[in-house]
């Protein structure tokens, strides 16, 4: 009966990538998401490096003016000037600053303003070790503590050089890895409710296993997410080859990224895809299955939405964490990968977890779609859910 | 012109080759005349409810065989379960003498009532999916073939979008038999049809019963079921009520008979008649149980000039009326 599961495979194939929906989101990411995600890092780039000009008014009488720092006699004419755009920013300090470190930063906000932290720091330690009495090297490196190199060393101990950009590949590979199952899970759904919608359902069960017919779904729309993954690598392989960012990717563990890729793209697939099917086999509507969806797709962008965090620390508790629960799996033990050493045992661990993960999931949702899809006319309720898995 | 005649051509061949099978495979598994479907004490129940009780029928090769009941009396379940669809709770479904089992599904051919068809493909491709999945790997000519015989075959690469609800309604008919099945399940064959279109249906499913199909036909037009059943099983609230030949369930659900006339002149009493309603120059005489029609014919045409008489036997719609009413 094989036969039949691979018609249903093939039928389901062809009618996704056929889609324009399909096509434009081969397209789509390059053209979109490469060029907003390079920009974006100009713009803040330029916000960090555009000319500053910040006033003070100085109650404890310590602080003389430099080149970027302007004195105000008082709060007053300080806030006139800022408004006047004479000034970007300005900070008052207290007459108990001295015991208290405390100042208070006066700005006028802005889409890509930020306080100027960083240099407000630099202007009080240059004041504070002016009259000190502390001598040049010293004040340098009490301006400066720590130069860090960071050196990673690969297996066989040989240093591992990686430059900044490696950020962006984590980022890329799970957007573009949870975009891909997302979609074709979504896909999947569609599927199922659509032809619950149309009435072709029964024709079908009346050739086909309900098993088959899930199988055989399940199998037409991950080769669809498979090529969508195959083409995006591909695409982006070429592009990084036929542009100058060759040299910075040439030697970041790409392969290690692409082979483990497919296996959690595959089962992460599985598992959206066989959650996906427990929630459309029961809906009357595409609505009332991507309400019943919405918890699964919250867990696949959780690791996108901690991106900040697992790049901060990407052998963290939280990391580790959302690298053995299962829909998170996929998306954070790419990221880490490529920031830190992460231990064989612990991509088998992961690997081992999705895949019972998988296999509850598969069964669950094959009895849930056989005893639900005939439904009609009902909203999709948790407590119904054992009644589905008895029958 | 030519179309026609390769499509006559082409459904000889299947008609002779379709009869071989069939002869065949009847031949083999259950011989000429034994039942084709054996149900046997079916029950299911969704919670609390029994949608079918205990229900066994048998349905024998080459017949139609009407399943008829009132909205909600288990039809569609009994079918879904038949098909494998669904699973029953006890009981058991034989086909040609064996379990069901998957293989099985690739000799049923089956129209549901609520009728879809993938909107956004060619009729073609719509069809060529369906015979697939029922194990026919290269299609073409049969869709020819039945498309020319519905009278759509210019209408086989249009998108089933375009095409009208009538004529969508045949094309799921055709995917139902593309595959040359041994047995037909057709629920509501005829619903929102013309009466051009009522005609080609009936007509198809009178051919393949020629050709040895054996059909169940489930429906609430009770005029139909009448004109074309062998043999009916009528079901109320899961349970079985009428079951047999035609003949046979109006002979056993009329107590007496009734005989009708119209005639001029003075109706009088007659021997073997119990009941009378006269109307003047017509009348519906209820005869004693063991009257033989013929002597209570002969009293009258020495009483009266009769213009018209006949047997009055119920209607199945009046059957079908009075047994849901009772229950």
């Amino acid at each position: 009966m094989m036969h039949k599961t691979l018609v249903v495979a093939k039928h389901e194939f062809l009618a996704t990538v056929k889609t324009k929906g399909f096509i434009l989101s081969l397209i789509l990411p390059f053209v979109i998401l490469l060029p907003v995600m390079f920009t974006s890092g100009y713009v803040m780039q330029i916000a960090t490096q555009s000319p500053q000009n910040i006033g003070f008014v100085d109650e404890t009488g310590i602080l003389q003016p430099d080149g970027v720092f302007t004195r105000f006699e008082d709060v007053g004419d300080a806030k006139n000037a800022l408004l006047n755009d004479e000034i970007n920013s300005f900070l008052t300090i207290p007459p108990d600053y001295l015991e208290t470190g405390r100042v208070v930063m006066y700005g006028t906000g802005g889409f890509f303003s930020s306080a100027p932290t960083g240099l407000v720091e630099a202007f009080m330690i240059n004041n504070l070790l002016r009259d000190s009495g502390v001598d040049e090297a010293m004040g340098d490196r009490i301006r400066c503590p720590v130069e860090v190199e960071q050196i990673t060393l690969d297996e066989s101990g040989e240093v591992e050089e990686k430059q900044e950009v490696r950020f962006l590949i984590p980022y890329v590979v799970a957007i573009l890895m949870m975009l891909s199952i997302m979609t074709t899970s979504g896909y999947l759904m569609q599927g199922i409710v659509a032809e619950k919608e149309n009435k072709t359902v029964e024709i079908l069960l009346s050739s086909l296993s309900p098993e088959e017919l899930l199988t055989g779904k399940l199998i037409g729309f991950g080769s669809a997410g498979l090529l969508q993954m195959c083409v995006w690598i591909c695409s982006g392989t070429l592009m990084i080859s036929l542009t100058s960012l060759t040299a910075v990717f040439q030697e970041i563990q790409i392969s290690l990224i692409m082979i483990l890729a497919i296996p959690y793209f595959i089962l992460g697939y599985l598992l959206f895809a066989g959650s996906m099917a427990c929630v459309a086999a029961p809906a009357s509507t595409m609505k009332d299955a991507q309400q019943g969806a919405m918890i699964f797709t919250m867990l696949g962008i959780l690791p996108i939405m901690l991106l900040g965090v697992i790049i901060a620390a990407p052998d963290s508790v939280v990391a580790r964490v959302l690298t053995y629960i299962p829909y998170t799996a996929p998306a954070t033990t790419l990221m880490r990968i490529t920031l830190t050493s992460v231990s064989v045992y612990e991509i088998a661990a992961s690997l081992l977890i999705l895949t019972v993960s998988v296999i509850v999931v598969i069964k669950l949702s094959a009895r849930i779609f056989r005893s639900a899809i005939l439904m009609s006319g009902k909203k999709i309720r948790i407590r119904d859910i054992p009644g589905y898995l008895k029958r | 012109m030519s179309d026609n005649t390769n499509n006559n051509r082409m459904f000889t061949i299947w008609q002779t080759a379709a009869a071989i099978t069939v002869g065949a495979q009847i031949e083999k598994t259950e011989g000429a005349d034994g039942p084709v479907l054996d149900v046997a004490h079916l029950t299911k129940s969704f919670g609390t409810k029994t949608i079918l009780d205990d229900l066994s029928f048998h349905i024998k090769s080459g017949e139609i065989f009407g399943l008829l009941g009132p909205n909600g009396a288990g039809k569609t379940t009994m079918i879904r379960i038949i098909l494998d669809i669904i699973k029953s709770d006890n009981g058991s479904v034989k086909m040609f003498g064996k379990l069901f089992d998957e293989a099985f599904k690739e000799r049923i051919g089956y129209l549901p009532e609520e009728r879809g068809l993938y909107q956004k493909i060619t009729v073609f491709e719509c069809l060529k999916y369906f015979a697939n999945l029922k194990n026919l790997k290269n299609p073409g000519d049969r869709i020819d073939f039945w498309l020319g015989k519905v009278g759509l075959i210019d209408h086989k690469k249009s998108r089933v979008s375009e095409l009208s609800k009538g004529m969508q309604q045949k094309i799921q008919l055709v995917a139902a038999f593309i595959h040359d099945p041994d047995i037909l399940i057709l629920d509501e064959p005829f619903s929102g049809l013309d009466p051009v279109n009522t005609k080609i249906v009936k007509d198809i499913m009178l051919d393949l019963k020629r050709d040895g199909k054996t059909i169940i036909l489930s429906t609430h037009q009770m005029d139909q079921a009448e004109r074309m059943c062998d043999r009916i099983l009528m079901i109320n609230h899961g349970k079985k009520v009428l079951y047999g030949t035609l003949d046979q369930i109006k002979a056993d659900y009329r107590e007496s008979p009734v005989m009708v006339v119209e005639y001029e002149g003075d109706l009088k009493s007659i021997d073997g008649v119990t009941g009378m309603e006269d109307y003047g120059r017509y009348a519906e005489l209820g005869l004693e149980m063991g009257t033989d029609p013929q002597d209570v014919l002969k009293n009258l045409m020495e009483s009266v000039k009769l213009r018209r008489f006949e047997m009055k036997s119920p209607s199945l719609n009046e059957i079908f009326i009075e047994v849901v009413n009772d229950a």
